[in-house]
């Protein structure tokens, strides 16, 4: 049985169709993330699960039971906030126990649930503080301390981390990847962060356009992208995208400077055009191959990014070696590894090589 | 150096000026306090020796001895709390329904309200006192305190409070299994009292100096709030021959107003600077 099951979902506001016929299960304590740029409605999504919006159409189910028809508080799920909802004139103790006092909770159990709560999360300290006078960060660890002590079935979070500055932002998002080992609770995260949704996830759901995307483990969405959406939305630099023509049983692909680059793409279909994905990784600087011209250089460090143009004028992204001497205006030669090459036809739907 | 040292002459030359014009604005006060504790017929002499002794307390003996002045004051006590008490409840369900409620003509209702704050007293005082004379309410406490129940600010205020509440809270507060009267009660009224408070004091002093509607519904001595009570126990000339009985009775009606204003002091100037939101 799943801890959750979404089926045929639809949600509209007035004629705009916001999220069509939307189907997902989630396993028992599994980590799902829903990523998707600002507008896909995945917050939507989120919050029909919450009951904080209704279903146009389609179910709803949570441990096998429905739930869609329920009062929020009746559905077995808490939801962390993008920005906490604390109580403001409660103190933080007051905010945890707030929930519980409404379903009859006994003291003492409050009492202990609040404690271990608080425990896990070290805000033991601010239990008598008021959120007002606590930070950022702190207001977070109380958010969720506020839904660990109703023990839901599903923790539902949206978009917990975009109020953070950076430093905190990756520090909280260890100890949430801690916190979901310790907790053993199925949890779904919103957020438009690929990073968070890579480092977070067993399995991602990519939404856009109304529609789930793809579904898959991170390194799924990553390394075989089910079409171009996904590839260029997921991956800091976005992969490059270039056109090509396709003969052979393993596709050959040309660029229109007549570099022939073999893949280990096969049985390919029809298609009116075709073009050729490569993560920046997959093209670097070297002494040889495709030759392009410098136009920007970012130098991170580690590595160097390199946005070239191709001689048919076609912008590319390559990677070089972190003390790059490259500058601007350069010309350089960029090597393709083309069996990690992706292709994707006239209708965007993806191809990949059985390995990769 | 000498840049401070004229930052502290230009602190120093306001804080001179804003002590002037407070005393300009208190002198009335201070005058009127000293010429309710001088005898009538020193003051029929000359009225300008108001801050030299000798002083009395004749005209304030001669308030206590009248016997209406006590339940004057409690008739006025007990319509202004009632009145501010029946305006914040009133207001404070009317805003939240506004701000959080959805149900047919929510708008058009808000539009109305808004309307009840163009419309003067004076435009719609003879039909209410027909209304409350049909009703047999007039020399009554729920004559007296009805009319200032229609709070149209107070609506309007509340309304534009609870609006700035972020509804992340009442949501918060639904999936913590709060009923709909819970959220209202528990998480979101608390939020609203400094509106509250500003709301509050401004309708008490309202009607606490409210003289009009009072002289028109209580014709019975019984019934008199306080400014009706000491304006009917004027003797004729009280200008010129009870100038210290006057001014004792100014004192006298406006001392609760005070006693509120040094208590909430705080909020009524956070209120008059319109800072009142958080």
């Amino acid at each position: 049985m799943s801890a959750l099951d979404i089926r045929n979902v639809t949600k509209a506001y007035g004629p705009t169709t916001v999220l069509d016929d939307i189907s997902l299960t989630a396993e028992s304590n599994e980590f799902i993330a829903f990523l998707g740029p600002s507008g896909c409605g995945k917050t939507t999504l989120l919050r029909m699960i919450a009951g904080l919006e209704t279903v146009d159409s389609g179910q709803i189910h949570i441990g096998g039971q429905r739930i869609d028809e329920l009062a929020p508080g009746e559905r077995g799920v808490a939801i962390v906030f993008q920005h906490y909802a604390l109580y403001p004139h409660m103190t933080i103790r007051e905010n945890m126990a707030f929930g519980l006092k409404n379903i009859k909770t006994s003291k003492t159990e409050i009492d202990a649930r609040i404690g271990e709560a608080a425990r896990i999360l070290e805000i033991e300290a601010f239990l008598d503080k008021k959120p007002g006078q606590l930070s950022g960060g702190q207001k977070q660890r109380v958010a969720i301390g506020r839904a660990i002590v109703k023990k839901p079935d599903i923790f539902l979070f949206d978009e917990p981390l975009s109020n953070l500055d950076a430093a905190l932002r990756m520090r909280t998002r260890l100890e949430l990847a801690q916190l979901r080992r310790r907790l053993k609770a199925t949890m779904i995260l919103v957020t438009h962060d690929q990073v968070e949704a890579m480092t977070l996830a067993d399995r991602i759901v990519v939404i856009h356009g109304r529609k789930i995307q793809q579904v898959g483990t991170p390194m799924e969405i990553y390394g075989r992208p089910a079409n171009r959406f996904v590839a260029s939305f997921v991956g800091s630099p976005p992969m490059n995208f270039l056109p090509v023509t396709i003969s052979g049983a393993k596709a050959v692909a040309t660029l229109s400077d007549g570099t022939a680059l073999t893949t280990d793409i096969a049985n390919l279909p029809e298609s009116a055009s075709w073009e050729l994905g490569l993560r920046p990784e997959h093209v670097r600087v070297s002494d040889t191959g495709v030759s392009a011209k410098v136009e920007f250089v970012e130098r991170l460090g580690e590595r160097t990014l390199i946005y070239a143009r191709l001689s048919d004028g076609t912008a590319i992204t390559a990677e070089d070696v972190g003390l790059s001497r490259l500058t601007m205006g350069d010309e350089v030669h960029l090597s393709i590894d083309a069996q990690a090459a992706h292709l994707f036809d006239a209708d965007g739907r993806g191809y990949h090589a059985e390995t990769a | 150096m000498s840049h401070s040292r004229n930052q502290k002459w230009r602190e120093i030359g306001v804080l001179i000026s804003l002590i002037g014009l407070g005393l300009i604005m208190v002198s009335p006060l201070i005058w009127t306090v000293m010429l309710s504790l001088k005898s009538n017929g020193e003051l029929l002499r000359s009225t300008t020796n108001a801050f030299h002794p000798p002083y009395t307390g004749e005209n304030y003996a001669a308030i206590m001895a009248n016997s209406g002045v006590f339940r004057w004051l409690l008739n006025s006590a007990l319509v202004s709390s009632l009145q501010t008490v029946g305006v914040l409840i009133l207001s404070s369900l009317a805003g939240y329904g506004f701000a959080r409620l959805e149900f047919p003509y929510r708008n058009q209702l808000f539009l109305i309200v808004l309307f009840g704050l163009a419309i003067p007293e004076q435009a719609v005082i003879i039909t209410r006192h027909q209304m409350f004379a049909d009703l047999h309410l007039h020399n009554t406490y729920p004559g007296l305190i009805l009319p200032g129940l229609a709070a149209p600010f107070g609506v309007f205020l509340m309304t534009q409070y609870f609006r700035a509440i972020p509804k992340e809270l009442d949501e918060a507060a639904m999936l913590d299994n709060a009923s709909r009267f819970k959220i209202f009660w528990k998480v979101l009224l608390p939020l609203t009292l400094p509106a509250q408070a500003t709301l509050g004091i401004f309708t008490f002093l309202a009607s606490w100096n409210d003289y009009w509607w009072p002289l028109i519904s209580a014709t019975r001595a019984d019934m008199f709030t306080l400014t009706v009570g000491i304006a009917s126990s004027q003797i004729n000339f009280a200008q010129t021959s009870g100038l210290g009985y006057l001014m004792t009775q100014a004192v006298f009606a406006s001392l609760p107003i005070l006693i509120v204003y040094i208590i909430f002091q705080k909020y009524i100037v956070r209120a008059v600077a319109g800072a009142a939101v958080r």
